[in-house]
């Protein structure tokens, strides 16, 4: 493994994006039935990260090891109606390829993404299903806690 | 070798058997009793200065009861033989035959217990507390993934030794093969290329055994029902999350990321060990013929393995192994539980650690002398009794070396301790046989 560098998202990324963004959704159904993955995942995928990178409301960042992106996230920057502070920088997707983990390279990518979203939001949030537990102890190790909850019921 | 008809036959005199004994192990006392007035010394009253002493120093229960050489053969059933998950009771003729093993071949007192219970957790925290009367734990026949977590947790908390063969035995035999047939073909471990085809219990445990042996990791490649092994499989996370054995695995070897399947894993291989699914056929003479020159064949799956040992042969195979008794070369766990478990016990070892397993190996390697190695000859046969003394004095060295022998004892003293214990236990079972006390076994009609 070389030197991972965090960058922008380019349009070139997108068949990667798409792929990781995949990988991320299956890993979500591991964890929920309630997160079963759609058969046109691809096709989706594909139309979400174009949308978003043309969105001057959106963030793609991608980590990149010897031109290879190996990792992304992908955030919203909204308004928050009735709290304080009033710009939320919301951490939607988050996905590092495994040989990747257990090194920093999340907690940095994640500080790169942050640093861009601080520019126009106050507060910055995540998301992620409620039962992956990998993921309450990263953002917890981060200084994370919990907000909201959404529930679900199965019918 | 054992044709269909013969398995059969086994079978018929194994199902005759069965009810004529009323299964195969029993409990004999080895203590005189004279009288009846003897019991209150084995009994109450006598008995309870005994356990007075043991109150004050717990250590004591090693040399005042039978905890000294006595362990458990645990199971809940989930996986046994190639029978699958047939349940707790349906599992006991196999715990009865290991731990007459045991016995037989270690000296060890073994029993069986086979436990309702399907939860691992639940299982490692009765297991656990199981510690107080046992020298040891043999577990057996638990499912995989669920063995790996059960062994791990068990080996880390409980101070006796933990062992589950379907690993350990398994990887130990495989390694003492591999060691000797490197030898033969004049290879090192460490600049191996080794391809694991099957990634269930024995082949993850032989891939971590092999680590600690000093294996090349990066070149090594695991194969299993997905294809090879790599760390940008599409079922990565799924592994992460449901057996991070074979995750873990998966980022350490094939740094190349070579994917396929068995063919493209086997191009310029050293070493190939199967432990999959029954064959003949599950391998290609063309497959073993796309790895190196003179390559070392593993063929462990039972009854039959993957492909016939000629085979392996005509496509080029300097080594062949195979799980069998009939062919040459049996890589086979009762080489190593046995005596492992002897020299454990004798030292009162806290647990057996991956080096203790790794000189086991070595040993059982070495029983072999430079001049009887060859190609048809890289492990010693369950006939070759004196092996089981050689292997247990070292693993016996071994915890001694580590610090974990409640009772250090030199490889000299488990030597000749370890023949003595194992030479009392067949002189019992003959004595008992001659004497009519264990009547011989029934006829059954031939077909």
């Amino acid at each position: 493994m070389s030197e991972v560098v965090f960058r922008k998202a380019e349009k070139r990324d997108i068949p990667s994006l798409v792929d990781l963004n995949i990988r991320l959704k299956r890993l979500n159904e591991e964890f929920d039935p309630l997160l079963r993955v759609r058969s046109d995942i691809a096709d989706k995928s594909k139309q979400y990260f174009e949308t978003a990178m043309s969105s001057p409301n959106s963030l793609v960042v991608v980590a990149e090891d010897g031109g290879r992106v190996v990792g992304f996230i992908k955030a919203d920057i909204r308004e928050r109606t009735f709290y304080e502070p009033r710009m939320e920088g919301n951490i939607v997707e988050f996905y590092l390829l495994p040989e990747y983990r257990r090194k920093g390279v999340g907690a940095n990518l994640l500080e790169y993404a942050v640093k861009l979203l601080k520019e126009k939001a106050e507060i910055i949030t995540a998301e992620f299903p409620s039962l992956n537990e990998i993921a309450v102890e990263f953002y917890t190790r981060q200084g994370y806690r919990g907000i909201v909850s959404i529930y679900a019921r199965e019918s | 070798m054992y044709f269909v008809s013969e398995v059969e036959r086994f079978g018929k005199v194994a199902v005759k058997a069965a009810p004529y004994y009323g299964g195969k192990l029993e409990i004999v006392p080895k203590i005189p009793v004279r009288s009846l007035e003897d019991f209150a010394v084995w009994y109450t009253p006598g008995v309870a200065a005994v356990c007075k002493a043991i109150a004050a120093d717990k250590e004591l229960s090693f040399d005042y009861t039978w905890r000294w050489n006595t362990i458990a053969v645990v199971t809940n059933g989930t996986r046994v033989l190639g029978l699958g998950n047939i349940g707790p009771e349906a599992s006991l003729p196999v715990m009865e035959g290991k731990a007459l093993i045991f016995k037989f071949l270690g000296g060890v007192d073994a029993f069986p217990l086979c436990l309702n219970i399907t939860d691992r957790n639940k299982f490692v925290e009765v297991v656990k507390t199981l510690e107080p009367g046992l020298g040891g734990i043999n577990l057996e026949d638990i499912a995989s993934p669920d063995c790996f977590y059960i062994l791990d947790r068990l080996r880390q908390e409980m101070s006796i030794p933990v062992w589950h063969d379907d690993q350990l035995g398994t990887a130990g035999a495989t390694l003492a093969g591999l060691y000797n047939s490197l030898k033969i073909t004049g290879r090192k471990l460490s600049k191996t290329s080794i391809v694991l085809f099957g990634a269930g219990a024995a082949n993850i445990a032989t891939a971590r055994l092999l680590e600690k042996a000093g294996a090349n990791m990066s070149k090594m490649i695991l194969v299993d029902t997905k294809g090879i092994l790599h760390a940008e499989r599409e079922d990565m996370d799924e592994l992460m999350l449901k057996n991070p054995w074979k995750y873990e695995l998966a980022l350490k070897t094939n740094k190349a990321k070579i994917s396929g399947g068995l063919p493209e894993a086997l191009e310029g291989a050293d070493v190939l060990i199967a432990a999959s699914v029954p064959g003949p056929g599950v391998i290609k003479k063309e497959w073993i013929g796309k790895m190196v020159e003179n390559p070392v064949v593993f063929l462990l799956a039972n009854p039959v393995p993957e492909m016939w040992p000629w085979e392996a042969k005509e496509a080029g195979a300097a080594v062949v192994a195979t799980g069998r008794s009939d062919f040459p070369n049996q890589v086979n766990n009762s080489l190593v539980f046995p005596s492992v478990f002897r020299g454990a016990l004798d030292v009162r070892a806290r647990t057996i650690s991956d080096t203790m397993i790794l000189r086991a190996a070595q040993a059982l390697a070495e029983f072999i002398p430079e001049e009887k190695l060859t190609a048809e000859h890289i492990i010693p046969t369950m006939e070759e009794w004196e092996v089981y003394v050689y292997v247990a004095a070292a693993v016996a060295e071994q915890a001694v070396a580590e610090n974990l022998a409640r009772r250090p004892l030199s490889y000299d003293e488990e030597f000749v301790r370890a023949r003595k214990v194992i030479e009392r236990s067949r002189k019992v079972l003959m004595s008992l046989m001659e004497r009519r006390l264990i009547k011989p076994l029934p006829q059954v009609d031939q077909p």
